[in-house]
C-alpha cells in the first residue's frame, strides 16, 4: 500500500491559490519526482507534508492514518522530513550544530556532547559519501552549495522514512549533483521514500521510478518514469507543447569590445584573469565550481575587491561599489548566486523591488511619474511571464523561480547594457528556462554585452557563442565554435592544457 | 572525476586569523577594559588589591545580574526594557514585605524571583501571540511595572533588616558576596551556554525563520528567554537592596540603558545570535569603572555618561569592522 496519500489538497494564501485539489501518492523505495512550472505549487504542497504549513481542505493519509501536522516536529515524528528549497539552516551555527539541531546527543550535565556530536557528523558524512566540508565552520561562511549540502545532511541525520528534496541539485555544481542524485537512489534502495523536486529533465530521468506533474495547483497525472516521454511531461506542465528550449544561435557578435578585462586577480580565488567581452556576443563561463566564477562576477560588479583593470566600451572604469557599477547605460548589471542575500528585498513588493534600483528613472524633480513606473513594472513583469498575484504581491511569498525571474527583471530595468548573468535559469521551469535564454539572444542581437554563468553544461554548450573555462582563478582556455561541447568543458575544468 | 567531487571546500577550515576575527568584539571590549584598568591603576593606588576588586564587583554586581538576563534576550534577537520597572518592584516588595523573619524573607525572595519569571513570561507570551514589537511590548511593562511600584511605595524607604544588608556584604576566603555570586554566573554560563536551550535561543536569533522550519516553538522560546530575564532582573533587585538597604521605586530606570550597553560592549549583537555572558560582564565592569575614573580624574561627573557613549560607540564600530572583514574572508 502506498505510504502516503493525499486527495484533493487545497491551499490558498490570501486570494492566492496556491494547491487546488491536489492528488498523490507515493510507496517505500521509490525515487517520486515531482514537477511543475514556477508557482504550480510543489514547494507548498511538500511544506504542507512536512509540517511547515498546514492545509486549508483535502485529506492526506500516511500509513493509512489521517495526518495533519501543525509543526516539522510532529512530520518528523511520521517519519517525513524536508531539505526545504529556501534553506532552513541557522547562519550563527556551526554545520555540526546545524545538523544535529536540537537532537545534539547530551552529558550526563544535559550539555551538548560536542566529541560525540562530531563523530555522528563524521559517521554520517562517511556513509553517505558526502563532499567534505569542515564540521565546525559557521554556515554564514559558507557557500550556497555547501549549504545545501550542509541541509541534505540535516535531513538524513533525521533518518527518516520519507526525505523530501526541493530543488535540493539546483544550487549543486555538475559533481555533487550526482553524488546527491545517487544518494537518492541510495536512499530508495534501502527502503525509503524520495521525493524529489527539480527543474532538470535530465535528473528526473536519471533516478525517477514515477513522475506526478503539478499544474496550477492541483495533480494533471502521475506516470511510471520508464513510461513516458520528456515532451510529454513539458507539455503536461506547461499546458502546452514547447516549441524548443535553446533559440537558434544567430552571431550578434560585432568587434567592438564592450568589456574588456586584464591581469583580474583577487588571491586566492582570482589569479590574473584576461577575456574581452564583445558587443552582441553571449560568452559563457564554465568550469568546477570554487574556481573563482563567483568572485570574477562579484569582483566585477563592484561588490569585492580586485586587482587588474577593466575597460568598459573603451573606457577604463573602476568600480568600488555596485552603486557605481550600477550607473546608466554604461554600466554592469548582475544577477547575484544568492537570490535571498543579495537579490530580492523579501519583504518588499514585486514593484519595489523592480522600480527601487531605477527609481530615479521616474522622477522628475523629485516627484514619482506612477503611471510610467507601474507601465513599465507590468511590462517587465509580462515579459518574463512572473507569477504574482499582483506587482503588490511581497516577493517572499512568490515560488522560488518566480523570484529569481524578479531578480532578473530588476536587472533589466536598470539599463546598464553589459550583464552579468550568474546562473540565472537556476531553479526555473522549463518554460520560462526557454524564454529566458530567448531573451539574452534578443538582448544580445540588441547590442548587449552578456557574461553567462551556468551550473548546467547543456546551457552553456547550447546558448553560449564563446566559453571560456576557468580553473584555479585562471582561463584554463577558451572554447570556440565546435569545440563547445560538455566534455571539452570538463577536460578543461579538470585537466592541463595548453593555454595553462 | 572521483577528485572533483573534493574540490567543493573553501580554502580548509577556520584558521587562526578567522577565530581572531570571530572574537574581536569580545577582545576589543577586553581591551578597553585593560587600558581603563591601567589608566586608574596610575592615578590612584591600591587599584590592584583584593578589596577594590571586592569593592568594584559590588557596584557593578546589580547591572551584572540584570544584564545577564538582557544578554539572553539579546541573543534571542530581543530587547527588554521592562527589566527596569521590575527591579523597582522587586527593590520596593521587599522594602515592605520582608520584615525581620528569615523564613519570611526567603519565602518572599522566592515569591520576588517567581513574579520575575512570571512577568516575563508573560511579556514572551504577548509579544509572540499579538505578533508585537519586543521594543513597544516592554517598554509598556517598564512603565506598568514602574506605576506598580510607586502604589506600592510611592517615595524611597521601607526597610531590610541588617543581616540581609549584612548579607551582601560577607567574605570568605578573602572574597566578598558579589565575588561569589560573579563565579556562580560564571558557573552558570559555563553550562548554560553548552546546553541545547542555549542553542536554540542563539539560532532563533540568529534567523527565525529557519529555527521554525527546524521545528522550534517560537511562542515558546519567548516565554523563556523573557522569563529567564525577569527572573534575573528580580534577582538584580534582591541583590540591589543589599546595597541600599530598601526600597526605591525609580530606581530600576537606571539600568535599563546601561544593561544593554554592557552586553553590546561586550560584544554581543544587536541582531541576536552572536555573543556570550563574559562580553557582557566585561561590558559591565567598563562602564562601572569609567564611574571610577571621572572620579578619580577630578573631572565634572558628567563626563561619566559621554565616556561611555563614546566607549559603546568605540564597541560597536570594532564589531561592525570585524564582521565586515569576517565576511569578506567568508564569502
Ligand atoms: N506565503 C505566501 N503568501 C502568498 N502567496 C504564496 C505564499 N507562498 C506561496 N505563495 C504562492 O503560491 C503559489 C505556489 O507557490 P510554490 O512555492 O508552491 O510554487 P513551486 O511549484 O514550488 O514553484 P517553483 O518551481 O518556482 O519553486 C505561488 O503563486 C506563490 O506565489
Ligand atoms: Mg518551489
Amino acid at each position: 500500500m502506498d505510504i502516503v496519500q493525499v486527495k484533493g489538497l487545497t491551499k490558498r494564501f490570501g486570494g492566492i491559490v496556491a494547491l487546488d485539489g491536489a492528488d498523490f501518492s507515493a510507496r517505500l523505495g521509490e525515487v517520486h519526482a515531482l514537477l511543475g512550472e514556477n508557482g504550480a505549487g510543489k514547494s507548498t504542497f511538500i511544506q504542507i507534508l512536512s509540517g511547515a504549513l498546514t492545509h486549508d481542505g483535502g485529506d492526506i493519509l500516511v500509513d493509512g492514518q489521517d495526518y495533519r501536522p501543525v509543526n516539522p516536529d510532529e512530520a518528523l515524528g511520521r517519519g517525513i522530513a524536508a531539505v526545504f528549497q529556501e534553506l532552513s539552516l541557522v547562519p550563527d551555527l556551526s554545520v555540526e550544530q546545524n545538523i544535529w539541531f536540537r537532537r545534539e546527543p547530551r552529558t550526563w550535565l544535559r550539555t551538548v556532547d560536542v566529541a560525540q556530536m562530531r563523530q555522528q557528523t563524521l559517521e554520517l558524512f562517511e556513509r553517505y559519501h558526502f563532499p567534505s566540508i569542515a564540521t565546525t565552520r559557521e554556515v554564514r561562511n559558507l557557500t550556497l552549495a555547501e549549504r545545501q549540502i550542509v541541509e541534505v545532511a540535516k535531513g538524513l541525520a533525521k533518518d527518516p522514512r520519507i526525505l523530501i528534496l526541493d530543488e535540493a541539485t539546483s544550487a549543486l555544481p555538475a559533481s555533487e549533483a550526482t553524488w546527491l542524485l545517487s544518494l537518492a537512489r541510495q536512499l530508495a534502495d534501502e527502503g525509503r521514500l524520495v521525493i524529489f523536486i527539480s527543474h532538470r529533465m535530465g535528473e528526473v530521468r536519471a533516478i525517477a521510478d514515477r513522475v506526478s506533474v503539478f499544474r496550477n495547483g492541483s495533480t494533471v497525472a502521475t506516470h511510471d518514469a520508464a513510461a513516458v516521454s520528456d515532451d510529454q511531461i513539458v507539455t503536461e506542465m506547461i499546458g502546452r507543447q514547447l516549441a524548443r528550449l535553446y533559440p537558434e544561435r544567430v552571431d550578434t557578435a560585432t568587434d567592438r569590445v564592450a568589456l574588456q578585462v586584464r591581469d583580474f586577480s583577487s588571491p586566492p580565488m582570482l589569479n590574473g584573469v584576461n577575456f574581452d567581452l564583445r558587443e552582441g556576443e553571449v560568452l559563457g563561463v564554465g568550469g568546477l565550481q570554487g574556481h573563482g566564477q563567483r568572485e570574477m562576477f562579484q569582483s566585477l560588479f563592484g561588490a569585492d575587491k580586485a586587482l587588474g583593470s577593466i575597460t568598459l566600451w573603451g573606457k577604463p572604469v573602476r568600480f568600488d561599489t555596485p552603486r557605481q557599477a550600477l550607473s546608466g547605460s554604461e554600466g554592469i548589471a548582475l544577477v547575484p548566486e544568492d537570490r535571498r542575500g543579495q537579490g530580492l528585498l523579501l519583504s518588499k513588493s514585486v514593484r519595489e523591488n523592480l522600480a527601487l534600483p531605477v527609481i530615479r528613472r521616474f522622477s522628475h524633480f523629485g516627484l514619482l511619474d506612477q503611471r510610467k513606473e507601474t507601465e513599465l513594472v507590468r511590462e517587465t513583469m509580462k515579459s518574463l511571464s512572473i507569477k504574482a498575484d499582483t506587482p503588490e504581491q511581497i516577493a517572499g511569498t512568490l515560488s522560488g523561480g518566480n523570484q529569481q525571474k524578479v531578480i532578473f527583471g530588476k536587472m533589466l530595468m536598470t539599463q546598464a547594457r553589459v550583464l552579468l548573468l550568474y546562473d540565472p535559469t537556476r531553479g526555473v521551469d522549463v518554460g520560462t528556462k526557454g524564454e529566458i535564454f530567448q531573451l539574452m539572444r534578443q538582448l544580445a542581437s540588441e547590442g548587449y554585452a552578456i557574461l553567462f554563468y551556468s551550473s548546467d553544461l547543456p546551457e552553456l554548450v547550447n546558448v553560449a557563442d564563446r566559453v571560456m573555462v576557468l580553473r584555479s582563478g585562471r582561463v584554463a582556455r577558451m572554447l570556440e565554435g565546435d569545440d563547445i561541447t560538455e566534455e571539452e568543458i570538463l577536460r578543461a575544468a579538470v585537466f592541463d592544457s595548453e593555454a595553462a | 572525476m572521483d577528485s572533483s567531487s573534493k574540490q567543493l571546500q573553501s580554502p580548509q577550515s577556520m584558521n587562526m586569523q578567522s577565530r581572531l576575527l570571530a572574537h574581536a568584539p569580545f577582545l576589543v571590549a577586553c581591551s578597553m577594559l585593560v587600558v581603563i584598568v591601567a589608566i586608574y591603576g596610575s592615578l590612584q593606588t591600591g587599584v590592584f588589591t583584593i578589596d577594590e576588586i571586592n569593592l568594584n564587583t559590588a557596584a557593578a554586581m546589580t547591572l551584572m545580574l540584570a544584564a545577564t538576563g538582557q544578554t539572553i534576550v539579546l541573543l534571542r534577537g530581543g530587547i527588554d526594557l521592562s527589566i527596569g520597572g521590575m527591579i523597582s518592584l522587586g527593590t520596593v516588595i521587599a522594602a515592605t514585605r520582608f520584615g525581620e523573619e528569615p523564613a519570611n524573607i526567603l519565602l518572599w525572595s522566592a515569591i520576588i524571583l517567581a513574579i520575575g519569571f512570571g512577568i516575563g513570561a508573560l511579556t514572551g507570551l504577548l509579544i509572540s501571540v499579538l505578533r508585537l514589537q519586543p521594543f513597544l511590548v516592554t517598554l509598556a511593562g517598564w512603565s506598568i511595572l514602574n506605576g506598580i511600584a510607586l502604589m506600592i511605595l510611592p517615595t524611597d524607604g521601607g526597610k531590610v533588616p541588617e543581616w540581609w544588608i549584612g548579607s551582601g556584604y560577607l567574605e570568605f576566603l578573602g572574597l566578598g558576596t558579589p565575588v561569589w555570586i560573579l563565579l556562580a554566573l560564571i558557573v552558570f554560563w559555563c553550562w548554560f551556554r553548552a546546553t541545547r536551550l542555549c542553542t536554540i535561543i542563539k539560532a532563533t536569533g540568529s534567523s527565525e525563520k529557519s529555527a521554525f522550519l527546524s521545528g522550534v516553538s517560537i511562542t515558546r522560546i519567548n516565554i523563556i528567554t523573557y522569563g529567564l530575564s525577569g527572573f534575573f532582573a528580580a534577582l538584580a533587585s534582591l541583590y540591589l537592596t543589599t546595597q541600599i538597604g530598601g526600597g526605591s521605586p525609580n530606581i530600576g530606570t537606571d539600568y535599563i540603558l546601561p544593561s544593554v550597553a554592557a552586553a553590546i560592549i561586550g560584544g554581543v549583537s544587536l541582531f541576536g545570535g552572536r555573543g556570550h555572558l563574559f562580553g557582557t560582564i566585561v561590558g559591565a565592569y567598563i562602564l562601572t569603572l569609567i564611574g571610577n575614573l571621572v572620579f578619580v580624574l577630578r573631572v565634572s561627573s558628567y563626563w561619566q555618561p559621554v565616556m561611555s557613549g563614546v566607549i559603546l560607540l568605540l564597541a560597536v564600530l570594532a564589531s561592525s569592522y570585524a564582521e565586515q572583514k569576517a565576511r569578506k574572508r567568508g564569502s
